[in-house]
C-alpha cells in the first residue's frame, strides 16, 4: 500500500501570524505534520502554545498566513471559506473544550445539526440513536443548561460522530470536566473511535490524555520541538 | 472603584460591539426626528400665525361700535413698544354722474395697513402694494366702478365731497372675509371731517396693534378688563376661527408624525439595551466576583449611558436642526412671505424626551443586571432567574403613556394611538404564539436549513415574541406614518374640489327663481344649489321659555337663542350632512318635523323627540324633533342648525339662497346684482382661497414631517434589526465549522426573519388599518375613510423583505469572519 494514499490529513510549513497592538506575531511557525487514515495524534504543549491555532487551520475553520493543508485528499488552501465548508460537512466532526451546543436547541435537535446540514430524512432517528450510544436516551428532550457538563460534553460527542465522519477533532475534550467525568468522556471517545475506525486529531494539555493517542507531537511557541511530524 | 473613570474605560471598550452604537444612533436619530418635527411645526405654525396676521393686517384689533376707542388704548399700545393704525369702517351711498351705490367703507390713516397687504390697481391695470388713499382721493372696488360706471381719475361723491378715485381695490389687509356689498377705501382725516360720523351713525372703529408677541400679550392683558362695553379684542386665534379644524388638523398630523418617530426610537433603544445588558451579564458578574456592589456597578453603568447619551443629544439636536432648515429652505417659499425666526424652545423639548425615552426604555433591563450572581462566573451558562412578573418592564408603558399624553396635543389622538398600539403589541403576542404552535405542526418535513431557522423562532419562544411584537409596533408606525398619512393627506386635499362653490346669493324671491336660475346656466355656473329660507325665533322648547329650559349660565346658549333663527327645508338631505339619529322626512307628516344638527342638540340640550316652538311673524309652528344631523361646515355649502319638513316649510313666508360655483364671473354678477337689485351676492373666493392655501401649505410642511420620520424610523429599525441578526453570529459560526454552505446559512436566516417580518408586517397591516379608520374619524374629522389596502399589503411583504435583508445584512459580516475567531470569543 502506497504511504501517501493512507494519509488522511497532512500539513506542510503551516505558519500563522497575526498583526497586533506590538507588530506582528507568529503564532505557528512551518509546522508539518501527517496523520494516516484510523490513526489517533494527540498535539500537546503548554497555554499559548498554538494548540488551538493549529487545530484550527487543519480543519479548514482558518486560512494560514503560508504554507498548506491537505485534509481528505483535498488540498485547503485554495478552496474559500464555502468550499472549506463542504469538506468539513463531508469529512469532519467536533469536539470542543467548552462544549459549544447551542442554548436554544435540546439535546437531540443539537445531534441532529449536522445531519440537517446535508439533509437527511432520518436525522431524527439517528440522532436518538447516537444520543443512545453516549447513554443519554432519556436526555434527548432536555437543553444544555439543563445538563451537567459531562452530559454536555456527551451531547457534543453524539454530535461529532452522528454524521460518520473521516476525521474527528477534538480541543481539549475533557478541560472543563472535573477528573473522573473527564476519564470517562476520554474512554467514551477513544471507544467510539475504535468503534468507528474515525482518525482522531486531539488538543491537549493533559499527558494522561494524550498518551492514549498513538502518536503525539509537543508544540512550543508554534513550533514541533518533539514526536513525529 | 472610581465609578466615572471606570464608566469612560467601559464606554471606550464596548463602542465597538453593536449595541451602543444602536443605542447611540437611536437617540441620535430621536432627536433629530423630533427637533426637526417639533421646529418645523413650531415654526410652520408661527409662519402660518404670521401669515393670518398679514391678513387681519396686525396682530391684534379692537373694534368698538359707534364711537372711537378713549386714547388711552393707543396710548398704551405705543408704551409696550407696538405700533398702532386707526380705521373707521361705515356704510354709505356714492354717488356719480347721477348714479348711485351702497358702498362700505373703509377710512384709513397713514399707518395702515401694519402687516400685510393693500393692493390697488392703477389706470393701467398694473397693481402694486401701495399707502393709504392721500387726501382727497378713494380707492373702489370692481363692483363699485361697475355700478356707478366711475374709473381711476372720475369723481365720486360722499356726504356732499368730492373725490378723486385713485385706483382699484384689489385686496386690503384686514378686510371682511366675506364681503357684502360692494366696498371703497378713503382717507381716515377727509372720512373724520365729512360730517358723516356724527351721532346716531352706524360705523365700526378698529384699533390695530403689530409689534413683538410679548408685547401684544402684555398688551391684551392689559386692555381685556378696560374695554369699554361697545368694544370687542380680536386675536389672530378669533381671525384665525374658520380656519380651526384645517390647523388643528395640521397639528395633529405633525405631532402623530413625531410621536410615532419617538415610538419608534424608544423600541429601537430597548431593543439595544437588552442587547447590552444581556452581554454585559458576564462582566457584571465578574465585577461581583471581585468586590464591587451592586449600586457601583448601577452607577457606572448609567454614567456610561450618560456619556453615550449626552453627545448623541447634541448631535441629534443639531442634526435636527440642520434637517428642519434643509426643508423649510424647500417649503419656505409656500408658507407665507415672512418666515418666522427659528424655535430653538423644541430642541431642548426634544433632548427631554429623547432623556425620557433613554430612561423608559433602557433602564428595565439594566437596573436587572444588579441581579447577576456573582456565581455566574463559574458557569456562565447558568440562567439570571426570570421573574413572571417584572414591573420595572411597565417602565417603557409608562413612558410611552406619559409621551402620548403630553405630545399629543389631543386626548382623542392619544388614546386612539394609545389603543392601537396596544391591540397591536397583544395581537402580535397571541399570533405569534399561534403560527409557533402551527410551525412546530407542520414545519418538520420542510428542507433542513429552512426548517432549521424557522424552528430557531420556536425555540426561542419569548425573544420571538419580544421581537415580533416589537417589529409589529414598529412596523405599525411607519405604515401610519408611510401610507396612511399621505393617503389621509390626499383625502384631505381632496375636500376642496375645484367646484366648490365660491358664490352665495341671499335673497332670492320665489318669483325670480326661474330668471336667476336662466341667468346662471348662461354664465356655465356649476355645482348648483338652491335652498329655501325663512327667519324666525325659537320661543319655545318642550312647551316651555327656551332660556327656562337652558337654565342659567350658558351665555353663548342663550345668546343664540335670542337673535334670529333661520330654517330651510328639503325633501332631501342636503349633501355635506349625514343623519345620525332619527330618519329623515316622510313625504308628509299630519305634524311638523324637524331635523336639528348634532351641536344644536347639544348646545341647547335637546333630546330625538323633543319640540321646539318656532315664531315666524306672527305664527307659531310647533315641531318635534325627528332626527339629527352631522353637519360639515367646511364644506362651503349652504348648510343649516334647523331644517323643516317641506310640507310644513314651504307655506311659511321665505326667500332663497343659492350656492354656486363659477370661474372668474365678477363682471357678469355684478351685472346679475345691477339687474336683480335686491339680491346680496356673497362672493368667498377669498376666504375659498385661504382655506385652501393653508391646506396647502400645511399637508406640504406635514408631508415632510412624515418623510423626515419615516426615514428616521426605518434606520433605526434596519439598525436594531441589523444587531438582532448578530445574535445569531454564534449560531451561525457553528453551522459554518459543522459545514453548513452559505446558502444554506442565508436559508436558514431567510426562513427565521423572513417569518419575523411577514408576521411583523401582517399583524401590522391590520393594526394600521383600524387604528387609521378610528384616527380618521375622530382625529381628523374624515368620516368614511377607507384605509389603502394595497398600499398595506405592500407594506406587509416590504417588511418581510426587508427584515429578511436586515438579517442578511447582519449575519454578512459573520459568514465572512473565519469560524474559528467567532468560536473562541465564545457564546
Amino acid at each position: 500500500m502506497n504511504a501517501q494514499s493512507s494519509l488522511v490529513l497532512s500539513a506542510d510549513k503551516l505558519s500563522k501570524t497575526v498583526t497586533g497592538p506590538d507588530g506582528s506575531l507568529t503564532i505557528l511557525d512551518e509546522v508539518s505534520l501527517s496523520v494516516e487514515e484510523g490513526s489517533s495524534l494527540a498535539i500537546v504543549g503548554v497555554s499559548g502554545s498554538g494548540k488551538t491555532t493549529l487545530l484550527g487551520l487543519l480543519a479548514g475553520l482558518d486560512r494560514p498566513s503560508s504554507g498548506s493543508v491537505i485534509l481528505g485528499g483535498q488540498k485547503l488552501d485554495p478552496l474559500d471559506e464555502e468550499a472549506r465548508a463542504r469538506v468539513r460537512r463531508r469529512m469532519v466532526g467536533f469536539v470542543f473544550q467548552s462544549f459549544h451546543l447551542l442554548p436554544a436547541l435540546n439535546a437531540e435537535e443539537n445531534v441532529m445539526l449536522p445531519l440537517e446540514l446535508e439533509g437527511l430524512a432520518d436525522a431524527r432517528q439517528r440522532a436518538a440513536q447516537a444520543l443512545a450510544d453516549v447513554g443519554l436516551s432519556a436526555r434527548l428532550h432536555h437543553y444544555p443548561h439543563q445538563l451537567s457538563g459531562g452530559e454536555q460534553q456527551r451531547v457534543a460527542i453524539a454530535r461529532a460522530f452522528v454524521h460518520r465522519p473521516k476525521l474527528l477533532f477534538a480541543d481539549e475534550p475533557t478541560g472543563n470536566l472535573d477528573q473522573r467525568t473527564g476519564a470517562a468522556i476520554s474512554d467514551l471517545l477513544f471507544s467510539l473511535n475504535r468503534e468507528h475506525a474515525t482518525t482522531l486529531v486531539m488538543v491537549s494539555h493533559d499527558q494522561s490524555l494524550a498518551s492514549r493517542c498513538q502518536r503525539s507531537l509537543r508544540l512550543s511557541d508554534g513550533r514541533i520541538v518533539t514526536g513525529d511530524s | 472603584m472610581k465609578a466615572g473613570v471606570f464608566a469612560w474605560r467601559s464606554l471606550r471598550r464596548e463602542f465597538r460591539h453593536g449595541e451602543l452604537a444602536t443605542l447611540a444612533v437611536a437617540l441620535l436619530l430621536a432627536v433629530a426626528a423630533l427637533t426637526a418635527v417639533g421646529t418645523l411645526a413650531s415654526r410652520v405654525e408661527n409662519t402660518l400665525l404670521g401669515s393670518a396676521a398679514d391678513l387681519m393686517g396686525g396682530n391684534l384689533g379692537i373694534s368698538a361700535s359707534r364711537s372711537a376707542l378713549p386714547e388711552e388704548f393707543p396710548a398704551q399700545a405705543a408704551a409696550f413698544g407696538l405700533r398702532s393704525s386707526h380705521s373707521i369702517e361705515f356704510a354709505s351711498v356714492l354717488f356719480a354722474d347721477g348714479r348711485s351705490q351702497f358702498t362700505e367703507i373703509r377710512a384709513v390713516d397713514g399707518d395702515f395697513p401694519l402687516r400685510g397687504e393693500l393692493l390697488v390697481a392703477n389706470a393701467q391695470g398694473l397693481q402694486q402694494h401701495i399707502r393709504a388713499p392721500a387726501r382727497g382721493e378713494v380707492y373702489i372696488d370692481h363692483a363699485v366702478g361697475a355700478a356707478l360706471q366711475a374709473g381711476i381719475g372720475d369723481d365720486v361723491q360722499l356726504g356732499g365731497r368730492d373725490y378723486r378715485i385713485a385706483g382699484e381695490l384689489i385686496r386690503a389687509a384686514g378686510g371682511a372675509v366675506v364681503q357684502f356689498a360692494p366696498a371703497m377705501m378713503m382717507n381716515l382725516q377727509d372720512a373724520q371731517s365729512s360730517g358723516l360720523l356724527g351721532v346716531g351713525s352706524r360705523a365700526s372703529y378698529r384699533l390695530m396693534v403689530a409689534g413683538e408677541a410679548d408685547a401684544i400679550e402684555r398688551f391684551s392683558n392689559w386692555a381685556k378688563p378696560r374695554l369699554p362695553d361697545n368694544a370687542r379684542l380680536t386675536t389672530i386665534a378669533d381671525a384665525q376661527a374658520n380656519l380651526r379644524t384645517t390647523l388643528q388638523r395640521g397639528e395633529n398630523f405633525l405631532r402623530m408624525a413625531a410621536l410615532l418617530a419617538v415610538l419608534l426610537a424608544g423600541v429601537a433603544v430597548a431593543l439595544a439595551a437588552q442587547r447590552f445588558a444581556r452581554r454585559k451579564t458576564e462582566e457584571v458578574a465578574l465585577l461581583r466576583c471581585l468586590g464591587a456592589s451592586r449600586n457601583e456597578i448601577l452607577l457606572a453603568l448609567l454614567l456610561e449611558l450618560g456619556m453615550l447619551a449626552l453627545p448623541a443629544f447634541a448631535a441629534g439636536g443639531a442634526i435636527g436642526l440642520a434637517l428642519h432648515q434643509a426643508a423649510f429652505a424647500f417649503a419656505g417659499p409656500m408658507l407665507g412671505t415672512t418666515p418666522a425666526p427659528i424655535p430653538f424652545a423644541p430642541v431642548f423639548a426634544a433632548v427631554a424626551i429623547g432623556l425620557a425615552v433613554l430612561l423608559g426604555f433602557a433602564l428595565p433591563p439594566l437596573l436587572r443586571l444588579r441581579d447577576v450572581e456573582p456565581m455566574r462566573v463559574f458557569r456562565q451558562d447558568m440562567q439570571t432567574r426570570l421573574r413572571r412578573f417584572d414591573a420595572l418592564y411597565l417602565l417603557p408603558l409608562v413612558v410611552s403613556a406619559g409621551l402620548l399624553m403630553t405630545q399629543s396635543n389631543s386626548l382623542t389622538l392619544a388614546l386612539v394611538l394609545a389603543c392601537g398600539l396596544l391591540a397591536v403589541g397583544l395581537l402580535a403576542s397571541l399570533f405569534t404564539l399561534l403560527v409557533l404552535r402551527l410551525l412546530r405542526a407542520v414545519g418538520r418535513n420542510w428542507p433542513g436549513a429552512l426548517r432549521f431557522g424557522l424552528a430557531n423562532l420556536g425555540r426561542r419562544k419569548r425573544l420571538t415574541m419580544i421581537q415580533v411584537t416589537a417589529l409589529a409596533l414598529s412596523l405599525t408606525a411607519l405604515d401610519l406614518l408611510a401610507v396612511v398619512g399621505p393617503s389621509l393627506l390626499e383625502r384631505w386635499r381632496a375636500e376642496l374640489p375645484a367646484d366648490t362653490p365660491n358664490y352665495f346669493v341671499l335673497n332670492l324671491q320665489s318669483d325670480q327663481r326661474a330668471g336667476f336660475e336662466e341667468r346662471l346656466r348662461t354664465l356655465g355656473a356649476d355645482n348648483f344649489s338652491l335652498l329655501p329660507l325663512a327667519a324666525g325665533k325659537l320661543v319655545g322648547i318642550n312647551g316651555k321659555d327656551p332660556a327656562l329650559h337652558l337654565g342659567a349660565g350658558d351665555e353663548e346658549a342663550s345668546r343664540r337663542i335670542e337673535g334670529e333663527v333661520r330654517v330651510s327645508w328639503s325633501s332631501t338631505l342636503p349633501e355635506a350632512n349625514t343623519l345620525i339619529e332619527g330618519t329623515w322626512f316622510e313625504a308628509a307628516p299630519p305634524a311638523a318635523q324637524l331635523s336639528v344638527s348634532r351641536n344644536w342638540m347639544e348646545m341647547l340640550k335637546l333630546r330625538l323627540g323633543d319640540t321646539l316652538t318656532l315664531r315666524f311673524g306672527d305664527r307659531d309652528l310647533r315641531a318635534a324633533i325627528s332626527s339629527v344631523r352631522e353637519v360639515d361646515w367646511d364644506s362651503f355649502r349652504v348648510n343649516f342648525f334647523l331644517m323643516l319638513d317641506p310640507a310644513h316649510g314651504n307655506p311659511l313666508p321665505h326667500s332663497l339662497i343659492s350656492s354656486f360655483h363659477l370661474a372668474d364671473g365678477s363682471s357678469e354678477l355684478a351685472a346679475l346684482s345691477r339687474d336683480m337689485p335686491n339680491l346680496s351676492l356673497v362672493d368667498v373666493n377669498s376666504i375659498l382661497d385661504r382655506v385652501r392655501d393653508v391646506i396647502q401649505k400645511v399637508t406640504t410642511s406635514v408631508s415632510w414631517v412624515l418623510a423626515f420620520s419615516l426615514a428616521a424610523g426605518v434606520m433605526v429599525l434596519l439598525g436594531a434589526l441589523a444587531s438582532t441578526a448578530e445574535e445569531r453570529r454564534f449560531e451561525t459560526a457553528l453551522l459554518r465549522t459543522l459545514g453548513a454552505d452559505r446558502r444554506q446559512v442565508n436559508l436558514a436566516i431567510l426562513g427565521e426573519f423572513g417569518a419575523l417580518g411577514l408576521l411583523a408586517g401582517t399583524i401590522s397591516g391590520l393594526g394600521t388599518a383600524a387604528t387609521s379608520v378610528v384616527l380618521a374619524s375622530e382625529v381628523f374629522n374624515m368620516q368614511g375613510f377607507r384605509p389603502p389596502a394595497f398600499g398595506l399589503a405592500v407594506v406587509a411583504v416590504a417588511s418581510a423583505l426587508m427584515v429578511m435583508l436586515a438579517g442578511l445584512l447582519g449575519t454578512r459580516r459573520i459568514a465572512r469572519t473565519p469560524p474559528m475567531l467567532v468560536l473562541r470569543r465564545g457564546n
